[in-house]
């Protein structure tokens, strides 16, 4: 009986003394686990540190924090939108952070300095190569209901509506353009009797197949398409428009992390070359640091960054943008 | 017997784990309605009054409806035909009609949507919004009633219908006044499963985009961060299923009162099928095509694609899901038990409000009962917070409904006799549920687990929130690829899904075998 104690006691130690010395980190993420966990691992082969990571969408991640509240053990959040990261933000989730990381990134940097951007998407226009010339695509999206309608679209356009990033982008039209100017363009797009479809796979499948010949997408979609040996356009408007809205992922610590440490060692490794040059080659998306080698598919960083307009990322109105979609019976 | 404070006592081995499950199970309607109080009066106004609801309401009840009235085609005339008839091979076709139980909705989804239209590879218009969605959900719920239905036909008394016929009436009028009375307690029972399904699905409906009160709930999670009106909608849901269950029972009950015993249990003779059964086969044959071989077909032929490199997250998947979903087909079904007793044994308006709350919980949309869960633990059991006994818990009190209709169609079977002579010879009453109850009833205890199984195994919100950190189950696996839109990726821990289920529907066919 003793002897087992003591035993007991021995292998309690061990145990102790093991999780003393690895380093452990809780991350919540909201970008795909099959897309990012090769990344993680790399992370922990160099570092030594355990990651564990909670995988689900950025909402899911962003109600669990509120309901896990003060009690939370997550470390870093993850996000996939600069909306969800600047609601957390908002929310008083994450923890200000320091102007050695926010300076890495050559843009995008939050007004509330609570978390740091990683990488950026576009949006893109994406057509059927056999149907249209790139030079006679419009100019901006907001003359894309004219275009359609002169060159006969009704019911060939498709459209994402449920889907986070074009919600973003009506909220940016908002913020650009108003909310009147919004409301006629939601409305002339909808007199064109666009197909809605429930993910942009679908909808660049249908224009491949023929259903659809153009829809507004994330340019990596596209890339994606293009990799796997498809013919797909894609088409960038003027520079400035809302229709190249950028689409900002990044990370941020929360308040109620007790590893700053190695919470600021995982941020900093988001943004090192090597993980960068990750995100370009596996996911196709634009790097935000300098010294990554770009893909044929992809802009010059440079241009890619003048594509966008420049708003609050943080504060796009995006209730605004999801009423005025209930109210035009389009979500 | 009604619950009568002497009885107290010697039923409190049910009573307390049947209270603390009703508990468990109603924690999440008082998260619902924590959530929905925040809302802002004015706010709340424009919520409760959006003409929205209105077409959801609409959408979601021509949706019950049309899939209420689907399955029941396929299933009352597949289920006489594999039971009732002298078709061959109705035993091997009756596990065919089962499988698809072992299809996830959002599969099955996937698949019509990659089948039909241009570019598919079926020569068929793509079917979408509320056709798609009927078509989809019918096909992968059919099998609940037709299981149902089945366990009724086998226990029909032959001699009524035999009556009938000996007073004049066609078989087809016999069959309509003296049979169909019979099936419908079965009827309803298959219905209330079918249509809780039918209301709470979002994969299916979000795929296929028709919306519905879940999807619109999924959206305001998803899309708007917004918990408060995602919580106005589930119990908007809820007063829909609410009434649904209230339906059921009254109907149920008056049933059951007009209802007369059985007499011994003979045999029904098989109905000779001669030149109809090539017709029988051919019904039979529209959903094992439909709902079982088409979507095999498609994730065979995806999977094929899958680069090899990863077969070894396949198995750790594999072990995750059956390592969460076993303990919780034991525990439901530890759950369900004293629930079905006390609602059988000893129906009261109390006992019957605790098993319409099993089902209520059923209902909860799965995100919302996920977060409640986490609100509710870290408040009360932190230190349960992220492990698996916790996510088991919380996945028994999910799926606990779908064993309570078996466990208590068979505890309609066992004669109260036996248990009322061994009380008679000095057994408590818990003593004479395990001496002499249970070893009768345990088939149905098994087909109880066996879908608790098939439903842990194919779930998605609950494990996301609540497994332990890492844990990937196959159905984590399949989201984390599908949200990338990498198919061929995610058809291979699909294919396990559907293998795994599988194994569980010989478990469903084999304890419709009577004592």
């Amino acid at each position: 009986m003793r002897r087992r104690t003591i035993l007991t006691l021995i292998g309690l130690t061990i145990l102790n003394l093991s999780l003393a010395q690895t380093q452990t980190l809780t991350v919540y993420s909201g970008r795909g686990q099959s897309l990012v966990e090769p990344l993680v691992k790399q992370f922990e082969r160099e570092t030594g540190i355990r990651v564990q990571v909670r995988y689900g969408t950025d909402a899911q991640i962003l109600a669990a924090l509120q309901e896990e509240g003060g009690r939370s053990p997550a470390d870093v959040f993850w996000g996939n939108t600069s909306g969800a990261l600047g609601r957390a933000a908002g929310l008083g989730l994450l923890r200000p952070l320091g102007d050695s990381l926010l300076k890495t990134p050559q843009a995008f940097a939050p007004a509330s300095r609570s978390w740091v951007p990683v990488t950026l998407r576009l949006r893109v226009l994406a057509y059927n190569p056999q149907k249209f010339k790139p030079e006679e695509l419009p100019p901006s999206i907001l003359d894309l209901p004219r275009f359609a309608r002169e060159k006969g679209l009704g019911g060939r356009v498709g459209w994402t509506p449920t889907y986070s990033s074009f919600q973003d982008m009506v909220a940016g039209m908002i913020a650009l353009h108003g909310e009147a100017k919004t409301r006629a363009w939601l409305e002339e797009m909808k007199a064109l009797a666009p197909k809605a479809y429930a993910s942009n796979p679908a909808m660049l499948d249908a224009i491949r197949a023929g259903e659809v010949d153009l829809g507004s997408t994330n340019h990596y979609y596209v890339v994606r398409f293009r990799r796997a040996g498809y013919q797909l356009g894609m088409h960038h408007f003027q520079d400035g428009d809302v229709g190249n809205l950028a689409l900002v992922t990044g990370a941020g610590i929360l308040k109620t992390s007790k590893n700053l440490g190695n919470a600021t060692r995982f941020l900093t490794y988001l943004l090192s070359p090597k993980a960068q040059q990750y995100f370009v080659g596996n996911v196709g998306e634009y790097p935000l640091v300098k010294g990554v080698v770009t893909d044929p598919n992809l802009l010059p960083l440079e241009e890619a960054l003048a594509k966008s307009p420049r708003l609050d990322f943080e504060k796009l109105p995006l209730e605004q943008a999801l009423r005025l979609l209930r109210e035009l019976g389009i979500l | 017997m009604t619950l009568r404070l002497p009885h107290l006592p010697g039923l409190l081995p049910f009573l307390v784990p049947a209270l603390l499950t009703g508990g468990g199970v109603a924690l999440p309607l008082l998260y619902l309605l924590l959530r929905a109080l925040e809302a802002q009066p004015g706010a709340l106004q424009e919520i409760l009054l959006r003409p929205k609801n209105l077409v959801l309401l609409g959408n979601t009840l021509t949706l019950l409806l049309g899939v209420l009235l689907l399955t029941t085609l396929l299933a009352l005339p597949l289920a006489f035909l594999t039971t009732r008839t002298d078709l061959k091979g109705k035993r091997f076709l009756a596990t065919l009609l089962t499988l698809p139980l072992a299809i996830p909705g959002y599969v099955g989804a996937y698949v019509l949507l990659a089948a039909t239209g241009p570019g598919g590879f079926l020569p068929l218009p793509r079917l979408e919004g509320y056709w798609g969605a009927l078509l989809v959900l019918s096909f992968i719920t059919y099998p609940y009633l037709f299981l149902s239905l089945r366990a009724a036909f086998l226990g029909l008394d032959p001699s009524l219908e035999e009556a009938a016929r000996t007073l004049g009436l066609s078989p087809f009028r016999a069959f309509l006044k003296a049979t169909f009375p019979q099936l419908l307690p079965a009827l309803l029972s298959g219905y209330l499963v079918v249509g809780l399904h039918a209301l709470g699905d979002f994969g299916t409906v979000s795929l296929l985009r028709y919306e519905t009160f879940s999807y619109a709930i999924y959206l305001q999670y998803s899309a708007a961060f917004d918990r408060v009106y995602a919580a106005w909608l589930a119990l908007f849901l809820l007063l829909l299923t609410g009434g649904l269950l209230l339906l059921e029972g009254f109907l149920l009950r008056r049933l059951f009162l007009a209802r007369t015993g059985k007499g011994a249990g003979r045999r029904a003779r098989a109905v000779r099928l001669g030149a109809l059964a090539p017709w029988a086969y051919l019904l039979a044959l529209l959903p094992v095509l439909l709902a079982l071989l088409l979507p095999l077909y498609a994730l065979v032929h995806l999977a094929s694609r899958f680069p090899r490199e990863n077969l070894q997250g396949l198995s750790e998947a594999f072990f995750h899901s059956a390592l969460a979903a076993a303990p919780t087909a034991l525990l439901a079904v530890g759950m369900a038990l004293p629930i079905a007793y006390l609602a059988v044994r000893h129906p009261s308006p109390a006992s019957r409000v605790l098993e319409r709350l099993a089902y209520l919980g059923y209902a909860v949309p799965p995100l919302a009962f996920a977060l409640a869960w986490v609100f509710f633990s870290l408040k009360s059991l932190p230190f349960l917070y992220g492990s698996l006994p916790l996510l088991v818990l919380v996945l028994s009190f999910h799926f606990l409904a779908e064993s309570l209709g078996p466990i208590r169609g068979a505890l309609h079977q066992v004669p109260r006799r036996l248990e009322e002579a061994a009380r008679t010879l000095g057994e408590t009453p818990t003593g004479a549920f395990f001496r002499v109850t249970f070893p009768l009833l345990w088939r149905g205890a098994a087909a109880g687990g066996a879908l608790a199984f098939i439903g842990a195994v194919k779930e998605l919100p609950i494990t996301l929130l609540l497994a332990p950190m890492g844990y990937s189950t196959l159905a984590t696996r399949v989201f984390g690829y599908t949200q990338e839109a990498m198919f061929a990726e995610a058809a291979p821990f699909a294919l396990l899904i559907v293998l795994l289920s599988a194994a569980f529907v010989g478990v469903l066919l084999w304890s419709e075998r009577r004592f």
